[in-house]
């Protein structure tokens, strides 16, 4: 699509495209603690059911998934293998951080060993909260995130922009960048200090439920 | 077609650097790694295996990839907060992870729950072995290549996770068991629901009995392997149906006297000679049907009464030291409780069932095949958060 | 129902429990224990109808384990050790606005007794007779070492190996005392008392609010033992 490569689309066909990426989403399970049996039910048991949110989840590996669902607890030891998994995967890519371990740490917030919060290492898309989340919770995360897909300018994002549709309304606003999404003025210059790169690839994340990540 | 001169010698000499190489060429080993997410580790498990050919000739288990640190956690919390903790060891049998450490505080304070207390105690936590063990049979269909079981049991195990929240509240964590007693009685019409659902995983039994242990591939794969000695199993503490795959008689619900109602229940330990995979299998399955029959009787048997004596609003332990271990959906747990009159636990060491049962896997593995690295390591049957804790 | 594994199935006792080990029994052990190992053995203690925990020398630890798997404690239950030394930084349950509490620290070592602060502790349990042991031992506070069992119990290496991160006692003659749970360039030992949990230093003990007076609080004030902890119930209420 020599089109998404210039970065530029017609809407119709953003449409188009988002629809049909919100609905084949493939998932790579990353289950680590007790969220991974909640997340295997939501994911493979017929009672939830959820290939028929058109979301398929068994890629052989990272390298084939669109998202990555991070259930259950992180530990330090854990931590790089959870972000090499992360730079596995192709983009465009989306994570949800599933329970309260991986979301802020949990039970865990005061142990010695375990990493208080999977966005320390990789940018989370949807947060999904509790000690672990019904599966219903999970399906409602993948919902939002699907709505996410759903708005997202692709152009900008295969283009590999710092800014999503959401940053970029809010940049213009602010006057940071022009139409175009070039920038204004050079205060967010990348060359001269480099953005925090979860900060500026990434879009606020969602919470299911909306209340504070906990 | 000829051959020029040159491209004569340029084969000769291309032969002679294969022969060479041939001489030079020695069968190296191969390092397979398995994990740390691995669908057959049932977590994050990693497993290091030194191969020659399909072989395994050394092997070894990497655990801490999910250590959350409890024995120190449990040192900075109350009582009644380290149950909310402990939940989490074994996720698959929640309920039966609090149950030993509330009965090590109830001997410290030298209390025992009323007698309904500790029926319905019981029954939970049959309901959470029934979960656990469950989940381990449709799993292990997955782990030979059958996908059919795993969407059975997770299928039935609704039934019991459902029964589990109407009681306690919560699906998977259930946090219920207090010093003392019981947080609530049992809610109305739960008992008929209890029945049931207990009917519902026989029937589930009896078809992963005939689908999975009653195929012959699936016997194949497990029979006559990794085989475990019973004193080699005690060697190691085995414990649960691992020990007793092993023909080691040993029963903490049977064997020791504990305030749980396992003596109004007519129901059998199951034993088996082989300690073969199979048997570890088999003895699960057969223990799941016990438990629904123990379920099943004591339904009829709750007393009246209180579930909750009397306690101090704020517990305090009085000083001392006290094991209590149970027989939990894995093996033997134990809580080694040394209190030193505060409000929380001085030492906690908790002697969880599944580290035990994986310090045998470098024996276990040695010299068998590659693809029944994946049996054994299913059919010893360990839960991550249970090995790190 | 298709019954392959009839030829296999061989139950075995029944749910009547086979006479419950008496404190006879229990008797009779420390007394073959006294024999094996004499004067090591420096402290026994039975609790009636409840359990056994006895303390034996350092130096007589691997003869302790070698008299006590002859005599049938031939199952390997754990093997850990335990810091008697109270910790520094109290429970961190204190509210911080409080003044900070005066913690004792003297060590006082529990049931059997003992002089150091550190203790190995193993329990072995004779599955024939249906009854357990508990064995401790000092470690000496200058030379952390005991003797290990990994050759005498297969499962105790990694009981060891988990000690010895932990707690950092050595063990002798054991095959590989690596890290088992935390990255190799972990510092510290963190089951010791002295091993600070940095986020609570950080931040302070959010479950303070739950210590607060209850509607029926008045009525349990009267139950036996119900001394609120004088800080934290000021602290809810002020």
């Amino acid at each position: 699509m020599g089109l998404v490569d210039k970065g530029r689309l017609p809407a119709p066909l953003t449409k188009l495209f988002n629809l049909s990426r919100s609905y084949s989403l493939w998932v790579y399970q990353w289950g680590l603690a007790c969220c991974a049996i909640e997340m295997g039910a939501a994911f493979g048991s017929p009672r939830y059911d959820v290939m028929r949110l058109g979301v398929i989840p068994l890629p052989a590996s990272p390298r084939q998934a669109d998202f990555v669902c991070v259930s259950g607890t992180v530990t330090d030891k854990m931590a790089p293998a959870v972000k090499r998994l992360w730079e596995q995967m192709p983009e465009p890519k989306y994570a949800i951080s599933m329970g309260s371990c991986a979301n802020c740490g949990g039970p865990y917030w005061d142990s010695y060993s375990v990493t208080k919060g999977v966005d320390q290492i990789i940018p989370i898309d949807v947060y999904v909260p509790g000690c672990p989340p019904r599966p219903e919770a999970l399906l409602e995360g993948i919902v939002l995130l699907q709505q996410r897909i759903k708005n997202e300018d692709m152009a900008a994002k295969w283009r590999g922009d710092e800014f999503t549709t959401l940053q970029r309304t809010r940049a213009m606003e602010a006057g940071e960048v022009d139409r175009e999404g070039e920038l204004i003025s050079d205060t967010r210059s990348i060359s001269d200090e480099p953005m925090p790169e979860v900060a500026a690839a990434h879009p606020e994340p969602i919470v299911v439920g909306g209340g504070p990540i906990e | 077609m000829t051959l020029t001169d040159r491209q004569q010698l340029s084969y000769i000499a291309s032969q002679a650097a294969d022969a060479r190489l041939n001489v030079e060429l020695e069968t190296e080993g191969m390092t397979l790694n398995i994990g740390p997410q691995h669908p057959a580790t049932h977590g994050t498990l990693r497993i290091i295996a030194r191969l020659d050919g399909e072989q395994v000739v050394w092997a070894e288990p990497v655990a801490g990839y999910m250590h959350r640190g409890y024995e120190k956690l449990t040192e900075v919390r109350t009582f009644p907060q380290v149950t909310s903790l402990i939940n989490r060891i074994d996720w698959l049998g929640s309920f039966a992870n609090e149950v030993p450490f509330i009965l090590a505080a109830e001997k410290l304070m030298e209390i025992e729950a009323p007698p309904r207390a500790q029926v319905i105690r019981t029954i939970l936590f049959e309901l959470s072995r029934i979960a656990n063990v469950s989940l381990f049979l449709g799993d292990l269909g997955v782990q030979m290549g059958a996908i059919t079981p795993v969407f059975l049991a997770f299928r039935d195990r609704e039934y019991i996770l459902n029964l589990i929240e109407g009681a306690t509240g919560g699906r998977f964590h259930p946090n219920f068991d207090r010093i003392g007693g019981l947080k609530d009685d049992l809610p109305k019409g739960w008992i008929q629901e209890t029945k049931g659902a207990v009917k519902k995983l026989e029937e589930f039994c009896d078809t992963i009995d005939d689908l999975l242990f009653g195929n012959e591939i699936f016997q194949s794969r497990m029979r006559g392997i990794g085989v475990i000695p019973a004193d080699i199993a005690k060697d190691y503490g085995l414990s649960g149906a691992n020990a007793r795959a092993s023909g080691i008689d040993w029963d903490l619900r049977r064997d020791q006297d504990l305030p749980l109602s396992y003596d109004l229940a007519d129901w059998k330990v199951w034993t088996h000679p082989d300690g073969d995979s199979w048997a570890r299998c088999w003895i699960r399955l057969q223990e799941t049907r016990e438990s629904c029959k123990i379920v099943g009787q004591l339904l009829d048997q709750i007393p009246a009464g209180p579930v909750m004596t009397k306690v101090p609003r704020i517990i305090k332990v009085p000083e001392g030291e006290a094991w209590v271990a149970t027989e939990n959906p894995l093996g033997e747990m134990g809580y080694y409780v040394v209190s030193k009159g505060d409000l929380g636990p001085f030492r906690v060491k908790i002697r969880s069932a599944s580290f035990n049962n994986i310090s045998i896997v470098p024996w276990a593995l040695k010299g068998v095949y590659v693809p029944d690295i994946i049996t054994i390591l299913a059919s010893l049957y360990f839960i991550l958060g249970d090995i790190d804790r | 129902m298709a019954q392959l594994s009839d030829d296999t199935q061989t139950p075995q006792g029944d749910t009547a429990p086979a006479a419950l080990p008496g404190d006879g029994l229990r008797e009779g052990i420390v007394d073959t224990l006294r024999n094996d190992i004499g004067e090591a053995l420096l402290d026994t203690l039975l609790k009636p109808n409840d359990d056994l925990w006895v303390r034996v020398s350092t130096e007589s630890w691997l003869a302790t384990g070698q008299a006590l798997k002859a005599a049938g404690f031939t199952y390997f239950c754990f093997l850990s050790a335990i810091d008697w030394m109270p910790s520094p930084f109290g429970n961190s349950q204190d509210d911080p606005d409080d003044e900070p509490k005066q913690i004792d620290m003297t060590i006082k070592q529990g049931y059997t007794g003992g002089e150091t602060r550190m203790q190995v502790f193993a329990r072995l349990t004779d599955i024939d007779r249906h009854v357990g042991i508990t064995v401790k031992a000092d470690v000496a506070d200058d030379n952390q070492v005991v003797d290990s069992w990994s050759q005498l119990f297969a499962g105790a290496n990694w009981h060891e190996r988990e000690c010895h991160e932990m707690f950092g006692i050595g063990f002798n003659n054991h095959p590989d005392l690596r890290n088992m749970y935390l990255p190799g360039d972990f510092e510290g030992y963190p089951l010791k008392k002295d091993f600070p949990l940095l986020a609570r230093m950080v931040k302070p003990w959010p479950g303070i609010v739950d210590v607060e007076p209850m509607p029926d609080f008045e009525e349990a004030a009267d139950a036996p033992a119900a001394e609120a902890p004088a800080g934290a119930i000021e602290g809810a209420e002020s």
